[in-house]
């Protein structure tokens, strides 16, 4: 964690973003894993409510270790509203486990839900929405796009039943 | 079929929309001090949703199977607080639809890995899946800004 976001640096992703991305969604796959267990075993809002409560108090633990080298530059305060994000999690999940068990099953919830998040990404770089930098797609963002959400429908959708 | 499909979107699009909340306020706490205040609101939300259930039904609060649950399964909590973390910390910098992509491309090459572990079918689909995903992430991009 070196310097903030500055305008230039925000519209590259880096090696070490590309991979720190990448892992980022290998720990998704975990916490599915781990989160779908609960739920086997209790229900699906305990299966949230046992990770938020054992993630507040991971972060506390950090947070107190980490604290005094991280404060430096930062200054300001956030708008109320960004203190929200926690509730939208925890919408998340009751919204995709209704979906997951209708018609559509796991496999289209999986699917619709990329591209919700495809097109949330798009508009939110498009208009700098909630704060943050904007940054206009280029062709090459579009085909990675294509490429990566087309990938993703073949393991979604080619999975022998 | 409308209800479903719009729920669907709908999930995907609030998983957006909290990673940017997030981000916002990771510029200000910290990606670590976000991820915290992230996993406080939303485990405040869902124990009032907990105690809702327990009153309107007769059963027990904690439902009784959850101790039976596997010791490494508690781990999601701890990973999560890392998940959030790392999100908020990029699309501050990579922008939202970069981090979308390359959060979901590793997500679905890690589920396609763990399927070959646990030695699952399909692994010549998988296989291109897999080398599609990659060929997008490999795309140089961006190199205008």
């Amino acid at each position: 964690m070196t310097a903030g976001p500055d305008p230039a640096a925000a519209t590259r992703p880096r090696v070490l973003h590309v991979l720190a991305a990448l892992g980022t969604g290998g720990l998704l796959s975990l916490m599915v894993l781990c989160n779908s267990t609960i739920t086997a075993h209790a229900n699906a809002l305990w299966g949230s409510l046992v990770p938020h409560a054992t993630g507040t108090l991971a972060a506390a633990l950090a947070l107190a270790l980490l604290v005094r080298r991280s404060h430096g530059e930062r200054t300001g305060s956030a708008p109320a509203w960004a203190y929200l994000g926690g509730l939208l999690g925890a919408l998340t999940v009751m919204l995709s486990s209704v979906a997951a068990n209708t018609a559509l099953a796991l496999s289209g919830t999986l699917a619709l839900g990329l591209l919700g998040q495809a097109g949330f990404g798009l508009a939110a770089d498009r208009w700098g929405l909630l704060g943050l930098p904007r940054r206009r797609a280029t062709g090459r963002d579009l085909l990675a796009l294509g490429l990566i959400l087309g990938g993703s429908a073949i393991l979604i959708f080619g999975a022998p039943a | 079929m409308i209800a479903p499909v719009a729920m669907s979107i709908l999930a995907g699009v609030l998983i957006g929309l909290s990673r940017q909340v997030n981000g916002r306020l990771s510029l200000t706490k910290g990606a670590l001090g976000a991820s915290f205040w992230n996993h406080l609101v939303g485990a405040i939300a869902l124990a009032l949703a907990a105690l809702a259930a327990w009153g309107v039904s007769n059963g027990p609060l904690v439902p009784p199977g959850l101790s039976e649950a596997p010791l490494p399964a508690w781990a999601g909590g701890p990973l999560g607080v890392l998940f959030v973390a790392a999100g908020s910390w990029l699309v501050a910098r990579i922008g939202a639809a970069n981090t979308a992509l390359l959060v979901i491309a590793g997500q679905m090459v890690s589920g396609a890995l763990l399927d070959t572990l646990r030695e699952a079918e399909g692994a010549p689909i998988r296989a291109l899946g897999v080398a599609i995903i990659l060929a997008g992430v490999a795309i140089p991009r961006g190199s205008k800004g």
